[in-house]
């Protein structure tokens, strides 16, 4: 998980101080998750097993928050007493990878009785005072004095748009559990810790209006998430671009790309749109609209935090001079509805093994396997796909079905150097997805599966008749107890 | 099947120092004809096209071939300004100049006006290709001291290998286990009397031992040969994708029989020489009366050398035969063979001064694999796979030379815009823009504002057209550039694109 910082805290001074007052007793307990990833490149296995400590909010009712990051592919997660080492295990009730929040449920609901939870604060701005709370071994409270040092839209890990976030400035010290640590303003959540640079001695914190938002969204039992506009915008700073797109006298922002399952593209927005205001609120030139909290704030915490799926929304909008207004719904299709996931946490990869190819469904998960610099080390096409898919994949029902690998097998001879060629056709029919493969496979008994690639060699041919044998002979050479997951 | 190579480098060329050698023939014939070559050579700096570029000097080898001529690498001379030669055991350096340089077989071939320094000069005789285990000897001017140095060798391998020195080109090349450093470049590696190749590029010592390549004479005759008609031409290509035939099943969907032989074609790149003779899906069984194997080899002179080293030896216009297997029918083809043009992008330019378009600070270049190498960090991902798929799919069709807007040099007139480096630029003022050359005169179409368009999602820059030719002057200033642009395109030569049927395409 590349993603995830770690707290690790090493030689700070604790720049803390203790505490046993009552308001800090029964608000946190210790989350350890035991995580074991899929193996993108071995789908049919997963990675070794390792786990994360981290520290839970106790929230009234006996729920705990914690972030996503914490549990995400998760095989078990567990609860334990600040100061009993009494354990329990939690199940997650509803988790949000975007916005890196996790909501967990102890298995024995009476495990937390007694405890009298946190209130959610309200939200900060630049210059608050704060406190990061952690746990010592015996369950003793060290708050870490904290100050926000700004509020403002920034990246989360696992999410591509921005959502709202604080930076902290902190001294933490290295203890354990501090995987993720709750941020406390005068006794109530002000917000969740999710990265921290012991060099820099700064965080980043997931705020309270977030954590509303998400608590919100959960509490009907129907976990929706944030909306999201599904567009690219460019800032209309530039008065020569003003002028060529006829932009009105002042503010507003570019749509330089409409995702047409998105919000805005279901509204009726459209690519060269000058968007004047969201809401009711007016958007500046460089794309911020006036928060009455944190002042100038990009558009991106207007639309993602604010409003929840499903409410209506109304944009202003300058088209060819023309001004108009737009009504539409929020939703996140243009994010859910996409042929190739961006996210996938707690998934298993499907596969499907065909005498020796192993074929799979592209995913964001696949391409990270790469590492860091997945977009220069995974194969150019899938990467191609995965990056411009909106300009090539309307359809989201049609998946990317490429060969990953080959395992040699007598009847996959001359073929054991191939990976990454996406699969466009077997026996002259469309593949769209793994599913589809697998039943235009089992459907041949006899001849040949003539495989039609987009790339060089074009095709490859094995026998059909040959297929079952050697299907076993792989299984048992290689270990393969399935040869498929669809 | 040249493939435009994109690995990058394990393998260094020999840098300058020197290299000449000695076989079972007297030392003194060596000393005669090895020559230490320095150079001083400039480098054009693509991120400042306007500029003459960099100087540096540095050494290699070379040999007297006939008395009148040196050859040696085109690394050792390319971008020479200024160069000398000098006999070993005599402190006279005589300046030498390039008579001609083929950077795609990295071989160059230099001259001396006084003829006073080939005196003492004989005719070295070039042998052939020397047998797998038989010793080599290494003639040249390595680090470590100034005086001629031989080392010995045994051939390890005569294969298919990248020249790194292009780029792009794969050619025969002969491993040695001899030690080969930085400065034995260009030298000649000789065996009973006869050069049977030039010393030109290796591994580093921390990527693998006593790994050392040379030039074979199949290579060098090729370019002597070339050369003849007083100018040399770029290798022929025969600009397809093949596959090996191993596979049984594969071979039976062929109808071909199990007898080891055939290749299977895979792609063929329009506009090159295959074009419109070859198919995707013909078996190719043989070339120029060659048996193919299964592997894609053919036996010459004994030796299994790939399919593509008939070609090799041939020049523009030559043809090669065909024996092609197609719909279960056996068919001879016959390939006029060419240039292929239309890969020219990826090979690293050296002589050609860098090209580009300033425009009100906006700095316009080709892409081209000089521009790639010289991107600071990593490159904008669209931009990289522009440059990665523009071979494999063919994009040249389309654009034969795709145009970057590769700086924003800041004036007042443009602080807005420096956000778009990196772009590639899709059209200005409604004109598609397709290589370098459409770049002027689409900026002087439609009205007071000039808009650039990029593929993807950028916004467009738009420059008001007054401004410009009211701030050019003073950005040329500021910014020390001589001329606001470089269109010649030179001898290089671009896909000619299918696009020109009217009708322009957005």
């Amino acid at each position: 998980m590349r993603w995830a910082w770690v707290l690790c805290g090493c030689l700070c001074m604790a720049g803390g101080v203790w505490a046993e007052d009552e308001d800090s007793r029964g608000s946190l307990v210790r989350v350890r998750a035991s995580i074991q990833p899929y193996d993108q490149f071995r789908p049919w296995q997963k990675k070794s097993p390792y786990g994360l400590n981290g520290t839970g909010v106790v929230l009234p009712g006996g729920k705990v928050l914690a972030t996503a990051a914490l549990v995400a592919n998760r095989t078990e997660v567990g609860l334990e007493k600040p100061g009993s080492a009494e354990k329990c295990a939690a199940e997650v009730e509803a988790i949000d990878y975007e916005a890196n929040l996790a909501l967990l449920q102890p298995v024995d609901r009476n495990f937390l009785k007694g405890f009298s939870g946190v209130l959610l604060g309200p939200a900060l701005r630049a210059g608050d005072k704060t406190e990061v709370w952690q746990l010592e071994k015996n369950g003793e409270m060290l708050r870490n004095q904290a100050e926000i040092l700004s509020a403002g839209v920034g990246r989360y890990p696992s999410d591509e748009a921005g959502f709202l976030v604080y930076g902290v400035r902190v001294s933490l010290p290295k203890r354990d559990d501090s995987y993720t640590l709750p941020l406390m303003k005068d006794g109530q959540l002000a917000g969740m810790m999710m990265g921290y640079d012991r060099d820099s001695q700064e965080g980043t914190a997931i705020p309270v209006p977030m954590i509303e938002h998400f608590l919100k969204d959960a509490s009907d039992g129907k976990y929706e998430g944030f909306p999201t506009l599904g567009v690219s915008w460019s800032p209309l700073r530039d008065p020569n671009l003003r002028e060529e797109v006829l932009a009105p006298k002042s503010g507003g922002l570019l749509l330089t790309r409409v995702n047409p399952r998105g919000t805005a593209g279901r509204a009726g927005l459209r690519e060269g749109d000058i968007l004047i205001s969201v809401d009711g609120f007016k958007l500046d030139e460089d794309g911020n609209y006036r928060d009455p909290l944190y002042g100038p704030t990009a558009v991106g915490n207007l639309i993602r935090t604010r409003p929840t799926v499903g409410s209506p929304a109304k944009f202003r909008i300058s088209r060819g001079g023309k001004e108009m207004e737009i009504t539409g719904t929020y939703d996140r299709k243009a994010r859910e509805e996409v042929a190739i996931p961006t996210l996938q946490f707690d998934q298993a990869p499907k596969y499907l093994v065909v005498g020796g190819l192993v074929f799979q469904e592209l995913t964001g998960a696949y391409l990270q396997e790469w590492g860091d610099k997945w977009s220069e080390r995974a194969p150019q096409r899938l990467v191609e796909y995965f990056t411009f898919q909106q300009d090539k994949r309307p359809d989201p029902e049609k998946k990317v079905v490429f060969l990953s690998q080959v395992l040699p097998s007598p009847i996959t001879l001359g073929y054991q150097q191939l990976s990454g060629l996406v699969l466009l056709q077997l026996n002259g029919q469309e593949i769209k997805s793994l599913a589809e493969l697998a039943k235009v496979v089992d459907s041949c008994a006899s001849g040949n599966l003539v495989f039609e690639f987009r790339d060089e060699p074009g095709k490859l041919i094995l026998n059909a008749g040959e297929l079952p044998a050697s299907s076993e002979k792989i299984g048992k050479d290689y270990g393969l107890r399935e040869l498929r997951r669809l | 099947m040249k493939r435009p190579n994109l690995k990058s480098l394990l393998i260094f060329l020999l840098p300058l120092l020197g290299g000449c050698g000695k076989g079972d023939w007297q030392l003194g014939e060596a000393k005669k004809n090895v020559v230490m070559v320095e150079v001083t050579s400039q480098t054009w700096d693509y991120r400042l096209p306007w500029n003459p570029g960099t100087v540096s000097s540095a050494r290699g080898a070379g040999f007297v071939i006939d008395r009148k001529r040196i050859l040696t690498n085109a690394h050792v001379v390319s971008g020479a300004r200024y160069l000398t030669v000098q006999r070993e055991a005599d402190p006279r350096k005589y300046q030498g100049k390039v008579l001609f340089v083929a950077h795609d077989c990295d071989l160059a071939l230099l001259e001396v006006d006084d003829s006073e320094f080939f005196s003492g000069t004989s005719d070295l005789p070039i042998g052939g290709i020397p047998e797998l285990e038989s010793v080599v000897s290494v003639y040249g001017f390595p680090i470590g001291g100034d005086r001629l140095t031989v080392t010995r060798g045994v051939v390890s391998r005569i294969d298919y290998n990248s020249y790194t020195h292009s780029g792009r080109e794969s050619h025969l090349a002969i491993q040695i286990d001899a030690a080969i450093n930085p400065g034995n470049s260009g030298g000649p590696v000789m065996q009973n009397d006869k050069v049977v190749g030039v010393a030109f590029q290796g591994f580093r010592g921390d990527v693998a031992q006593n790994v050392g390549y040379m030039i074979p004479t199949p290579v060098i005759r090729r370019f002597l040969k070339d050369v003849e008609d007083g100018k040399y031409d770029h290798y022929v290509d025969i600009a397809i994708r093949w596959m090996a035939l191993e596979n049984p099943a594969m071979r039976s969907y062929y109808h071909r029989p199990n007898d080891g032989l055939g290749v299977v074609v895979t792609d063929i790149f329009a506009e090159g020489s295959s074009d419109g003779v070859l198919e995707k899906g013909d078996v190719l069984l043989s070339i120029d009366g060659y048996a193919i194997e299964s592997d894609g080899s053919v036996r010459l002179d004994g030796q299994p050398v790939q399919l593509e080293e008939i070609v090799e030896r041939k020049f523009a216009g030559d043809t090669v035969e065909l024996e092609v297997w197609r719909n279960q029918k056996l068919e001879k083809k016959q390939i006029t063979l060419r240039p292929a043009e239309m890969f020219s992008m990826y090979e690293n330019l050296y002589e050609e001064p860098p090209r580009y378009v300033l425009y009100g600070g906006l700095v316009f270049q080709p892409l081209t694999a000089n521009l790639m190498a010289g991107l600071v960090s990593g490159a904008d991902l669209r931009l990289r796979q522009t440059y990665t798929l523009f071979g494999q799919d063919q994009l040249y069709k389309e654009t034969p030379e795709p145009v970057i807007l590769t700086t924003v040099l800041p004036d007042r007139s443009n602080v807005y815009l420096a956000g778009l480096t990196g772009q590639v630029v899709r059209e200005i003022n409604g004109k598609r823009i397709r290589t370098l050359a459409d770049v002027l005169p689409a900026l002087e179409l439609g009205g007071e504002r000039s808009v650039i368009r990029f593929e993807g999602d950028q916004r467009p820059a738009v420059l008001k057209k007054k401004e410009v030719d009211q701030v050019m002057p003073r950005i040329m200033t500021q910014y020390g550039i001589t001329q606001p642009n470089r269109t010649e395109l030179g001898n290089r030569r671009l896909a000619k694109g299918s696009y020109q049927q009217e009708g322009e395409s957005r």
